[in-house]
């Protein structure tokens, strides 16, 4: 750990074999072939990493595909990224377009952009104003969701989820606009099978069946079955087919 | 396998009073393993279920224990297989309730010059300082002999599985106008039966002994910094 670690930049196109680093940047395009680990990954162009990846900090601003798993810190995506494996990052921030072929669990995560997942998405907190498909669960504490474009995850759990429709509209028509051209004029909308949390506040969503202690159904929502333990208001512009109290 | 008794989400809520908040989060924690939630379709959709035995002992045992120790040190505790090589430091041991000098050298641990104790030793130590108060001493070291002579790495790893007992029992046998009363010591499930004479002068609970030894690893490596925080820029 005491030894000194090298810093190292690839401009221009490059290759890397891995190994152990203070600072890796990668400004053209650049290829690491063996596992890295680094206290601080910077990549601004193209940059492929072959193994798995290990970071204090991890910034993609162009495009980074990480064949491996990573475990970071930090990870903050305004480029395009993309993890084939698993991802451990504690805080993780997108604002671009982000894959995880696996799980990705973290401790924060905030999503402006896009970001997908093929596993489930696990963290303490999850704020979104983008958009978001979780193939698997998508569970947090606190699970935050401005509507900014198609969100969609096979589950939802957590202790408070709040679904609101996103403030694009109040912003002005031309936003909007662009917001929907973006998602290729995709809905901005919440599609769920089941959410299951203690306080549920939920708008513009569809989902199969929706349980919580204390449940609120908002305009534009499509319920299937709601079971709730406390207390349930529903909108008068929202469909609920069934209601129970348990 | 045997088909297991299954439980729906719902009522492990309602037997158990946890919230959703708290399931999901111990969930996360790894505390509650993945393989547990069993998807199944049901007239209402899907429904997530649990292996009804497990999943009701495991949330009882994270309530007894989620107020004394943070959660993430819990997740080793509960889930993380033993390592036979775990080693234990003595300074920590000896903190514990009821252990003191008498204890150690019961143990025949030499308190000096040995920092770290092995997950025997620390067995040993736990063990003997739970039962010395009703046990004579060529007791104690009978329980600690058992202990190093018989834990190996194959019953160690059954301790968190299968709730096994260290007993102490005593048996007294007369005939002839001679008695004579015989001490052993067995490591058995906490239910085992035997002969109406023998008499259990005190047991302990390995898989409780062997948590708050692991609990005192886990602690102790939750301490060092995740190293460095670099500061924080958005361009």
């Amino acid at each position: 750990m005491s030894d000194e670690r090298r810093s190292i930049s690839l401009a221009g196109a490059g290759k890397l074999s891995g190994g152990d680093y203070a600072r890796v940047s990668i400004s053209g395009a650049g290829k690491v072939d063996g596992d890295l680990c680094a206290e601080e990954i910077r990549i601004s162009g193209a940059g492929k990493l072959a193994g798995r990846t290990e970071a204090g900090q991890i910034s993609v601003s162009g495009s980074g595909v990480f064949d491996g798993p990573v475990t970071a810190d930090e990870m903050s995506v305004s480029g395009a990224a993309r993890i084939e494996g698993e991802a451990k990052v504690k805080e993780m921030k997108c604002s671009g377009t982000f894959r995880v072929s696996g799980n990705l669990l973290a401790e924060y995560v905030k999503v402006s952009g896009h970001i997908r997942v093929g596993g489930n998405l696990e963290a303490e907190i999850f704020k979104a104003s983008g958009g978001f498909d979780v193939d698997g669960l998508l569970s947090a504490d606190k699970i935050e969701v401005h509507l900014g474009g198609k969100c969609e995850a096979r589950e939802i759990g957590g202790e408070s989820i709040h679904v609101e429709r996103g403030n694009f509209r109040e912003k002005g028509i031309l936003l909007d606009g662009l917001v929907r051209m973006l998602w290729r004029g995709a809905a901005a909308e919440l599609t769920a099978s089941s959410i299951e949390g203690d306080e549920i506040e939920l708008e513009d969503t569809t989902a199969d069946v929706v349980r919580g202690k204390r449940v609120i159904i908002g305009p534009r929502c499509h319920v299937k079955n709601v079971e709730y333990t406390e207390t349930l208001e529903v909108h008068d512009d929202a469909e609920v087919e069934k209601q129970t109290k348990v | 396998m045997d088909e297991e008794q299954l439980v729906a989400k719902k009522e492990v809520l309602q037997l158990t009073g946890i919230s959703y908040g708290q399931l999901y989060r111990w969930k996360r924690k790894g505390l509650i393993p993945e393989a547990w939630f069993v998807r199944r379709a049901t007239f209402t959709g899907q429904e997530t279920f649990f292996p009804r035995e497990k999943i009701l002992e495991r949330i009882e045992r994270i309530k007894e224990m989620k107020d004394t120790h943070p959660l993430d040190d819990l997740a080793d505790v509960i889930t993380q297989q033993v390592n036979a090589k775990l080693q234990v430091s003595l300074e920590r041991i000896r903190r514990l309730k009821g252990v003191d000098a008498s204890v150690l050298e019961a143990c025949d641990i030499d308190a000096a010059p040995k920092k770290t104790l092995s997950i025997q030793d620390a067995l040993c130590v736990g063990a003997v300082s739970r039962l010395k108060s009703s046990a004579r001493p060529e007791e104690l070291d009978l329980v600690q002999r058992t202990l190093r002579a018989r834990v190996d790495g194959p019953l160690l790893e059954r301790i968190p599985v299968d709730r096994l007992d260290l007993q102490l029992l005593r048996k007294r046998i007369s005939g002839g106008g001679i008695s004579a009363e015989v001490s052993l010591v067995i490591i058995a499930p906490p239910d085992s039966v035997f002969d109406p004479d023998v008499v259990t002068v005190g047991r302990v609970d390995l898989r409780d002994l062997l948590e708050r030894i692991k609990l005192d690893v886990a602690a102790r490596s939750a301490e060092p910094g995740a190293g460095r925080r670099a500061s924080e820029e958005e361009s």
